[in-house]
């Protein structure tokens, strides 16, 4: 306990030190807005969603417990749920700024053995990997190699129209990220794995970079006009006509001309979205030039798109619904987004900024609303319980059933167990994140799989083994500590007196370890596992 | 947003019913399982990985130097001829068609499969296109059957998986039926990944898990409320039905006659034909299964007579079996690979891949028998009357099991797809209702 208490108050120092430093560093320069500090943004979070919902006149909810709060931010960023120490540590301090504290530390924090800081930015990665590919195609097994340059880019905070920037430029030799870990041993990770695993065409790069950077969804407009918006054909074939140098997966560059689909009776010329002249300036590159174009502060979707992304992870739906396509948004949820991203322009496109500003407004540390068939659409800014993506699953797993992680233990990581779960949970993972698609090959694998049956195995499992093999532990003790375990919470009342009935009535203590294991599979299979709130 | 039907709400108000009581619901969800529901149509795809060569199966070239060792029989059919090494296809051939025509434009195993597996040529437009398994099962599929209405029979693929639900989503993903060897003793185990509690694992402590695990379902529902929270438990109530039913008791291939089971073959893909009949018999749409070994670039005659050893008594017997229980007329029956084979013989005794010109198979429901469809000439080398595109197979296929190929699913950008693209003609000769397929029944 003492030992949370002082780090935590060495974070505090640091962060109040860190957000005066930013204050000042951003000096407000002709009109444009200055960097506000990240308890400015989330109290700026809150009043327009304040506002919002007094206006429709609707009761918020309430704000959730610490142990739901610890739950939701250590899966929202580091992509697992917390240990029991950790819950222990935390649900048992009783500081001021306790939360914050935590979202610092969840993101800045390198220190072992949890070091935070980079399983959020690998959790990110991963976000970022299947935003770009999604994983239920056959491509995302390669685009997974996408993830170390992209891990390295949330580690050291890259700007974002800067981590763009390098996307969009990057050439076949631009020295990458080698990759360390299973599977992927001196692999060198490059965005040329992005361009090639959406297909390594001039085509297909355009439809990707402007789905995923601009949330506008051009694709369609590839053979024909896009039948319900505006998107031309011209327009879609004038985007790729700056990728001409992307061929058969090989990313290069070429100057920028005229381009004429395969097998299309007609050319199109070299053309950029919302009426910009397409030119190239001398001395650079087309894509260079389609990259100071699209990470323009003037570009009216750039940082839009990247704000609304953000969001969605964070809160389980975008500010506008639509993340792919922000020409769906309505005028009213367009305007607050559009204002959110012009504070991000401002930060200097400060992803880490973004993240933790939006996690210490009230707005995110709300409770799930309940949405069912009647209730239709809920107000924005509320959110939906979110569906754990497969690596989340296995991360939370691994963290539950204390699975042995180091390289000469050959744990899941590294004897295939783990590609094999996070493989059939793709099979049925949806990009939204309030969607549960599991079908039942994903539920039997999480009933009757290995990775479950060793873990409620007596003789195997290390969380289970060690609960009931601790002498100091009575039997609720025993219960609460495999639900922290698990749910990250302790058992409510309910929970507890059937549970223990189903303990107590076992006539046998061997009858009583089978009804812990029983238990134990039974949190394991639960909704609160795999879905959170 | 996760599809939920009203048997789902009905059965999970039942279930909360019996609530925490212990008062085994196994034994009841087992008896709810109730067995066959009268005809349906389905469709088993004998999936031939690799890419079958022409030559040496269906389309001989007797007499030309292309032509392999093996010689050509007489079918049921007169002025029919196949290879001498499937004779048991041979004498079914009044209920099976061959188009000796096919022409596609894809020579990568990959490519190719997912061309043939989804009918669409990959990476268009991003599209993530569901294969032709998701799409039957998604118009034939009966929403109240207890088992999934795609299975896929040990699954071997060169490259990217293309059997997939592509858009579609996982209601039409395929359940995977394990059967990685052809061991003697594990062929009988064709079954589905963990259906079976672990071992060590009573029954009785099972019925305990499932308990708790409702208990837990319930208590989350009452404070969580919303469309993912019904899927989890929908899905978690179909996996322990599956579990509770043994899926219908279709994996228990011992319940077969062992004179039967010898007929189809004591292999993986010979099982794998008896699993299917016995899922179509259990309302199931679709089956996938495979045969693997078809990429003989190398010793191309000593293989495929391998290969057909296999194929011949799986596939004669599957026809056979599905007739005599008066289920032939309404299964359609599609032989393919992803490509045929070079008529040409490589250095090494083998042949390469060839998109340009081969032959797949396909008969029983809403398929006429007995016809060959286009010809590849005196050296297979291209086809020379009556070329069929993609488009047209998969136009046919639709037509066969009564589906309008002109149907639409709706992407999730929102954009019409067609369930064959556009310029698709059904081959009139195979179809028995061309007309109504045509009109989009």
């Amino acid at each position: 306990m003492r030992a949370f208490v002082t780090r935590l108050s060495g974070f505090l120092l640091a962060l109040l030190f860190l957000e005066a430093a930013f204050v000042c560093a951003a000096p407000p320069e002709d009109g444009a807005a200055r960097k506000l500090s990240t308890l400015e943004l989330a109290e700026w979070i809150d009043r327009q969603f304040d506002k919002a919902w007094q206006e429709a006149n609707v009761q918020p909810p309430a704000v959730v417990d610490d142990a739901t709060f610890l739950k939701r931010t250590s899966l929202d960023l580091n992509g697992t749920i917390p240990t029991v120490s950790q819950a222990r540590e935390f649900l048992g301090y009783d500081g001021e700024h306790k939360r914050a504290t935590l979202i610092e530390q969840l993101l800045n924090e390198t220190k072992r053995p949890q070091k935070h800081a980079e399983r959020t930015a690998a959790h990110w990665a991963t976000l970022w990997r299947r935003m770009m590919v999604p994983g239920n195609t056959p491509e995302a097994q390669r685009a997974v190699l996408f993830e170390p340059w992209l891990k390295e880019q949330f580690l050291t905070n890259v700007p974002y129209d800067e981590m763009a920037r390098k996307i969009i430029t990057v050439q076949q030799n631009t020295p990458g990220v080698t990759a360390k870990g299973p599977a992927m041993e001196n692999v060198v990770s490059t965005p040329v794995i992005f361009f090639q695993t959406v297909g390594g065409k001039p085509e297909t790069s355009a439809s990707a970079v402007s789905r995923v950077f601009l949330g506008v969804r051009i694709g369609c407009a590839e053979c024909h006009d896009h039948p319900f918006a505006d998107w031309k054909q011209k327009d879609f074939w004038g985007v790729a006509t700056y990728f001409s140098g992307i061929r058969n997966g090989a990313v290069g560059d070429s100057p920028l001309m005229k381009i004429r689909p395969e097998n299309g009776p007609k050319e199109f010329e070299p053309a950029l979205l919302w009426g910009t002249k397409a030119e190239v300036p001398k001395g650079k590159t087309s894509r260079e030039a389609f990259a100071d174009w699209m990470t323009s502060p003037k570009n009216p979707h750039f940082a839009s798109t990247a704000v609304n992304r953000v969001w969605n992870v964070l809160i389980g739906r975008g500010l506008t619904d639509s993340v792919d396509d922000l020409d769906k948004a309505p005028p009213a949820e367009r305007a607050i987004l559009d204002e959110l991203a012009q504070l991000f322009v401002a930060s200097g496109y400060d992803v880490k900024w973004l993240i933790t500003g939006i996690c210490k407004s009230k707005l995110y540390q709300r409770e799930c609303i309940a949405v069912d068939e009647t209730s239709g659409d809920p107000l924005p800014g509320l959110r939906p319980l979110k569906t754990l993506l497969p690596e989340q699953v296995f991360n939370s797993l691994e963290q539950a059933l204390a699975l042995p992680v180091a390289r000469a233990d050959a744990g899941p990581r590294f004897n295939g167990l783990r590609d094999q779960l996070v493989a059939r949970m793709n099979e049925a993972a949806s990009n939204q994140p309030d969607e549960y698609r599991a079908g039942v090959p994903q539920a039997l694998l999480l009933m009757n799989g290995r990775i479950t049956t060793e873990a409620t195995d007596l003789e195997q499992s290390r969380t289970l083994r060690g609960v009931l093999d601790a002498p100091f532990l009575n039997t609720e003790e025993k219960l609460k500590t495999l639900y922290l375990a698990t749910l990250t919470r302790h058992p409510k009342a309910p929970e507890q007196q059937f549970l223990l009935e189903h303990i107590r009535k076992q006539p046998t203590p061997e009858k009583q370890q089978q009804a812990f294991q029983e238990i134990f599979w039974g949190l394991l299979n639960s909704p609160e596992f795999v879905l959170e709130r | 947003m996760s599809t939920f039907s009203r048997r789902d709400f009905v059965q999970l108000s039942l279930a909360s019913a019996f609530g925490v009581s212990f008062s085994g619901w196994l034994p009841r969800l087992a008896a709810a399982a109730n067995e066959a529901k009268g005809k349906h149509k389905a469709c088993i795809v004998l999936w031939m990985a690799g890419g079958p060569t022409q030559t040496d199966t269906l389309d001989l070239k007797v007499g030309h130097p292309n032509g392999g060792p093996s010689k050509a029989i007489d079918t049921a059919v007169p002025g029919i001829q196949i290879t001498e090494h499937l004779p048991g296809v041979a004498k079914r051939m009044t209920d099976l068609s061959i188009i000796r025509s096919l022409t596609t434009a894809e020579g990568d195993h990959d490519r190719a499969t997912r061309l043939m597996l989804t009918g669409h040529r990959p990476g268009q437009e991003g599209v993530n296109y569901p294969s032709l398994g998701a799409l039957f099962a998604k118009e034939l599929g009966d929403p109240e059957n207890e088992l999934p209405h795609y299975v896929s029979v040990s699954p071997f693929r060169f490259g990217g998986d293309a059997s997939g639900p592509g858009f579609l989503g996982p209601d039409y993903a395929p359940l995977v039926v394990s059967g990685d060897s052809n061991d003697p003793e594990a062929r009988a185990n064709l079954s589905i990944e963990n259906l079976k509690a672990p071992a060590g694992v009573s029954k009785d402590s099972m019925e305990r898990r499932f308990e708790i695990a409702k208990f837990l379902q319930n208590d989350f529902a009452s404070s969580s409320k919303g469309p993912s929270v019904k899927a989890h438990q929908a899905n978690y109530e179909r996996a322990m039905r599956m579990i509770a039913t043994n899926a219908k008791g279709a994996f228990k291939l011992d319940e077969e006659p062992a004179a039967l089971r010898d007929k189809y073959g004591r292999s993986r893909f010979g099982q794998g034909c008896l699993l299917a009949r016995r899922l179509i018999e259990r309302g199931v749409s679709f089956v996938e299964v495979t045969l693997d070994g078809w990429d003989t670039h190398a010793d191309n005659f000593a293989q495929v007579k391998r290969n057909c050893d296999i194929l011949d008594p799986g596939w004669a017997t599957l026809m056979d079996d599905l007739k005599e229980r008066g289920l032939l007329d309404s299964t359609m029956i599609v032989w393919m690979g992803e490509f045929g084979r070079t008529p040409k013989l490589n250095m090494t005794g083998g042949r390469d891949h060839f998109p340009l010109a081969w032959s797949v198979a396909l008969g029983g429901g809403g398929i006429k028998g007995g016809q060959v469809i286009g010809d590849t000439g005196k050296a297979g080398t291209e086809v020379v009357n009556r070329p069929v595109k993609i488009t047209d197979f998969y136009a046919t296929m639709c037509a066969g099991l009564g589906i309008s190929p002109a149907k639409e699913n709706i992407s999730p950008e929102g954009r019409p797809i067609p369930l064959v693209d556009r310029g698709g003609t059904v081959i009139a000769e195979l179809a028995t209702a061309p007309e109504k397929a045509a009109k989009g029944i």
